[in-house]
């Protein structure tokens, strides 16, 4: 215990700061990270024990076969592009509506946040109730409007939007709270500038103010697109993937595999492609937008 | 004349659209607080809206949760306090010293400085879970940690350790040093400057850093769906499990899912005030 203490006084007192973390994390996330991708090309057997068996490329070659694949990959890709892509406009948009010196703004804004912070698990369960064909309320006032009514969690072709819908529910407020923290952080000065020299509506937004936010918005789509591509607990919920395998997404479709089935080491193939899908989409957005980021530091 | 009217014209429109929008976000809500209140009946005879008008409100759920259900939902709802309480904790206060230790010394492993053992760590949040929980379950089972708090405790201290970090790094790198080069003059130790100057300086910040922590914890599924079974359930997992065990019986469900959101909520309103002011500054 005294050596653990002294350890703070002396000069490598700062490693002893450190070192906790480091070590919690290379325990609990890189060893499993790593323990993953050996499964990836392995096979695990409980029969007289745990066993690992090497297995070359036989889970990989099985997932580029594996139509399912397919399904989960672009069902998650294209739930991710739909909802970051609206979340960012609704979001924008919000912001810039509450940036309008409007009465009641901190209202507005602590309503808007609450969403994003409720467990995941009852939003589910909150939007089934509203998406219930026959007792729940959208299909109950859509034909008082004149519109058709629908199987929003049952038909192939709906059931990816219901998801989307319901994800824009619960994280547009991520959108809303870093695009209103990059708005305060532009000078008022800048903008009273701007409107003394005649600039207003429209080409206030599209030379000064977007501009400004492109920092602020590539943040927030990128941590957006992460966060999105690792999609479950509501669809868990919402749909468990169903019809069929309609809205699985790449997590439900590596949980179902490998623990529903029980095929750990196909479970960990799966899982480590999600993780390489999401570092190329972060990879290919992060180039995609340099130039932008480039131009908006001028 | 005309601007002034059209100036009138913009001024309805945006509260018009805030409102709507408000509308859309409270609705679900509202919707499920008030299943909660309704005898099956009035859930199979299609939707009420509004109790007292379309139907008798009851509060018969709510009882029987206390009551009836009692022994079945006490338990998840004790692991979940337990477990999001301690994880975040030492989430915090780990995280807070690697925060402190990567603001006030320099680091150089090889090409690794400073810096980049702050992405390294923050990077760690990036990963989808379930890269490492099929792994996470095989080693678990190893060492006998299957279903239990401490497991849980773990997992979600490595899983909030990253935004700690990063939060508390930006809350530390505004606290002048020289109150604690002044502390040092006076011959405190670094552990005493740490305990004794610094962290009574950010209490405010490690509370708010706490409750994020302690919100992730709390709302976490994928680690607990597959971690724990049984004695660890946390509530995530006896509401999902509802619909399975007995078909949806959606006046359950809205208890359920009411009582676990509530801290949520009461978090949440506590801490906006850290939102207005950027309580993730990842814009920078």
């Amino acid at each position: 215990m005294i050596n653990i203490w002294s350890s703070f006084t002396g000069k490598k007192a700062g490693r002893a700061f450190v070192l906790p973390a480091v070590i919690i994390l290379l325990l609990l996330t890189i060893f499993p990270f790593l323990f993953s991708l050996f499964l990836s090309f392995g096979k695990v057997s409980f029969l007289g024990g745990l066993q690992i068996h090497f297995a070359g490329l036989r889970n990989w070659l099985r997932l580029f076969n594996d139509e399912r694949f397919y399904n989960a990959l672009s069902n998650t890709v294209l739930i991710a592009v739909i909802a970051v892509a609206m979340e960012y406009v609704l979001g924008l948009g919000l912001v810039l509506l509450l940036n309008r010196g409007v009465k009641g703004s901190t209202f507005f804004r602590v309503l808007f946040f609450l969403p994003m912070m409720l467990t995941p698990i009852a939003v589910g369960y909150m939007w089934r109730m509203m998406f219930n064909p026959t007792r729940g309320p959208i299909n109950h006032v859509l034909p008082l409007l004149g519109l058709p009514a629908a199987g929003w969690l049952t038909e192939p072709k709906i059931v990816l939007y219901s998801i989307i819908l319901t994800d824009i529910w619960q994280w547009t407020p991520f959108m809303i709270l870093i695009l209103f923290a990059g708005l305060q952080s532009i000078p008022p000065a800048l903008l009273e500038a701007a409107k003394v020299d005649g600039a207003s509506g429209w080409r206030l937004f599209r030379e000064i103010i977007f501009p400004l936010l492109i920092p602020a918005s590539v943040a927030a789509i990128l941590l957006r697109s992460i966060e999105v591509l690792k999609i479950v607990d509501k669809i868990y919920i919402l749909t468990g993937g169903g019809p069929g395998i309609y809205s699985e997404s790449m997590t439900l479709f590596g949980y179902n595999l490998g623990l529903r089935a029980f095929d750990l080491a196909y479970g960990a193939t799966i899982a480590f492609s999600l993780f390489a899908t999401v570092l190329v989409i972060s990879i290919i957005f992060l180039l995609m937008t340099r130039r932008s980021q480039e131009i908006s530091l001028e | 004349m005309k601007a002034v009217k059209n100036e009138r014209f913009m001024k309805v429109t945006t509260y018009l659209l805030l409102i709507a929008w408000a509308v859309f976000v409270v609705f679900p809500l509202y919707w499920m607080l008030t299943t909660s209140f309704k005898s099956k009946l009035d859930v199979f005879l299609g939707p009420k809206y509004i109790p007292w008008v379309d139907f008798r409100p009851i509060v018969q759920w709510w009882i029987r949760i206390f009551t009836v259900e009692r022994e079945e939902v006490i338990r998840p709802l004790i692991n979940s306090i337990i477990v999001a309480s301690i994880s975040s904790l030492l989430a915090v206060l780990l995280g807070t010293m690697a925060a402190y230790g990567l603001t006030r010394f320099k680091f150089k492993f090889g090409f690794f400085r400073n810096h980049d053992i702050l992405v390294w760590i923050v990077s760690q949040r990036m990963m989808p879970p379930i890269v490492i929980v099929l792994a996470l379950f095989l080693m678990f089972k190893v060492v006998n940690l299957l279903d239990t708090r401490v497991g849980m405790i773990l997992i979600y201290t490595a899983f909030n350790l990253p935004i700690a970090v990063w939060m508390m790094r930006n809350f530390l790198s505004q606290i002048p040093i020289s109150i604690e080069e002044a502390a040092m003059v006076d011959g405190a130790s670094r552990s005493q400057i740490f305990f004794r100057v610094v962290l009574p300086l950010t209490l405010p910040s490690l509370a708010a850093t706490f409750l994020l922590c302690f919100i992730f914890a709390w709302n976490e599924f994928l680690f607990a769906l597959i971690l724990t079974f049984d004695k660890a359930s946390t509530m995530p997992i006896l509401i999902a499990s509802q619909h399975f065990q007995r078909g949806p019986q959606w006046w359950d469900i809205s208890v359920m899912s009411t009582v676990a959101i509530a801290p949520v909520v009461i978090i949440a309103l506590s801490l906006q005030r850290y939102f207005v002011k950027g309580l993730i500054p990842i814009s920078k």
